[in-house]
């Protein structure tokens, strides 16, 4: 799990399950009922900060990603491949030139 | 007459060396494809970027075994360039990935397994024995060694059937004909839009296995006379057990994006079939190859009757 510019509180009870291997970067091998309670507390903690969670499963990439609180970064599954989609200044301006079809602009 | 100011500022840049193919995951290793369309793919620093609907992604090339790159897309020189050296193949396939228009390059650089490909296929009597073998396969039970081609087509045609037919029955999705027409796609029955979307993965995958284990499309054993010979036979190895149980379960359940839907579930079912390494080790099975990759810079050798002359060296003392 990673975390950026959360309280204080959230980084002290996320360090008594994982290991802070640099700041804001924990690893540990949890249970996976530990792990989802650690990311529901992440998530209802985070406040205007940012955290993600990548975890062991069983699918083809080996693991999944889950984010929260980055409106720039989210997490697209392309027909079950999990990869990050960045919405930046350049994706923008290259939006209007390749023009998206039209059920994709409800996303 | 030297002007200071052109003496280049010391660079802290990495000076990456020419890709190293030893350090790329094996085919077996790797994930299995990766569907886009209405993206524009370029290059940035060392890696691929695409600028999909959703968002920009970066592309992990180098794990990725096929890119299927639909309606919409758009490729820089740079970024072929950089798919083609980490090994990724490219096909170019129409919308929700069902027709196949073009195809890139491998990633081997020795012919040596084309070669005994081209032997076994041009010697009638190797090519019949691989025939033999590629139906063996699908028989767990085994082929007696006396039965003719014909009889070995009519028992293929019948485990077909019987298939199809079983898969109707626990799904309770109901199957008439297989129907190719690709002209009028929409009025086509959804199994059998599932159907060809699955095996327009299947194909994509297997033309990847080909290309990236050294041999060619396009001489087939069983199918002949087409592009894409081979791709149908290595598919065909596989289609009944990895397309037929996802596409009759997507067309069984309502709602839309049919297609979509078995490209993800062919997914999880062909990580869990372990498909990729399969294809591996059985094209190695059937058309043999494990000699070293040679140094991929050397010039390659002559052909001689005598044996082999060395590439790359002026022969022009052996003209007396």
């Amino acid at each position: 799990m990673t975390l950026e510019a959360v309280p204080e509180s959230l980084r002290g009870e996320l360090s008594r399950w994982l290991i802070e291997v640099q700041p804001g970067v924990y690893v540990g091998n949890a249970s996976a009922l530990v792990r989802d309670l650690l990311w529901d507390k992440a998530v209802g903690h985070t406040r205007r900060g940012r955290c993600t969670q990548v975890y062991r499963a069983s699918n083809e990439q080996g693991f999944v990603i889950r984010t929260h609180g980055d409106a720039t970064r989210r997490v697209v599954s392309l027909d079950g491949y999990q990869l990050v989609a960045v919405r930046n200044a350049r994706h923008a301006e290259l939006a209007q030139e390749y023009d998206p079809p039209e059920d994709d602009d409800k996303l | 007459m030297t002007d200071p100011t052109s003496i280049p500022p010391t660079s802290n840049a990495i000076i990456w060396q020419r890709q190293n193919l030893r350090e790329l995951p094996k085919f077996r290793d790797g994930t299995t494809y990766l569907y886009l369309d209405h993206t524009r793919l370029e290059q940035d620093g060392r890696g691929v970027r695409a600028y999909h609907p959703e968002g920009m992604v970066t592309i992990p090339a180098a794990s990725l075994s096929v890119l299927l790159l639909g309606p919409g897309c758009s490729v820089s020189h740079e970024a072929v360039k950089a798919l083609s050296d980490t090994g990724c193949s490219l096909l170019w396939v129409g919308e929700e990935g069902v027709r196949l228009y073009a195809s890139g390059l491998g990633e081997t650089r020795s012919a040596a397994r084309l070669q005994r490909q081209a032997l076994l296929w041009a010697n009638p009597q190797s090519r019949l024995r691989v025939v033999r073998q590629m139906y063996a396969m699908r028989f767990p039970e085994g082929l007696p060694p006396d039965l003719t081609l014909q009889q070995i087509r009519g028992r293929e045609g019948a485990r077909v059937r019987d298939a199809y037919a079983r898969y109707s029955r626990a799904h309770g999705v109901k199957w008439d004909t297989r129907q190719y027409k690709q002209q009028d796609w929409n009025r086509a029955t959804p199994v059998n839009k599932a159907v060809s979307a699955g095996n327009a993965c299947l194909y994509g995958l297997a033309h990847a296995a080909i290309l990236s284990m050294g041999y060619s499309p396009a001489l087939g054993f069983v199918h002949t006379g087409k592009m894409l010979s081979f791709v149908y036979d290595v598919a065909d190895l596989y289609k009944l057990e990895v397309v037929l149980p996802v596409a009759f379960r997507e067309a069984a359940t309502p709602g839309d994006d049919l297609e979509r839907r078995v490209r993800t579930g062919l997914r999880d079912h062909m990580t869990r079939l372990r498909l990729l390494e399969r294809m591996a080790a059985d094209l190695l099975h059937l058309l043999g190859g494990d000699d070293p990759d040679p140094e991929p810079m050397a010039p390659g050798d002559l052909w001689d009757p005598e044996g082999n002359a060395a590439g790359g060296v002026n022969h022009a003392g052996h003209d007396s």
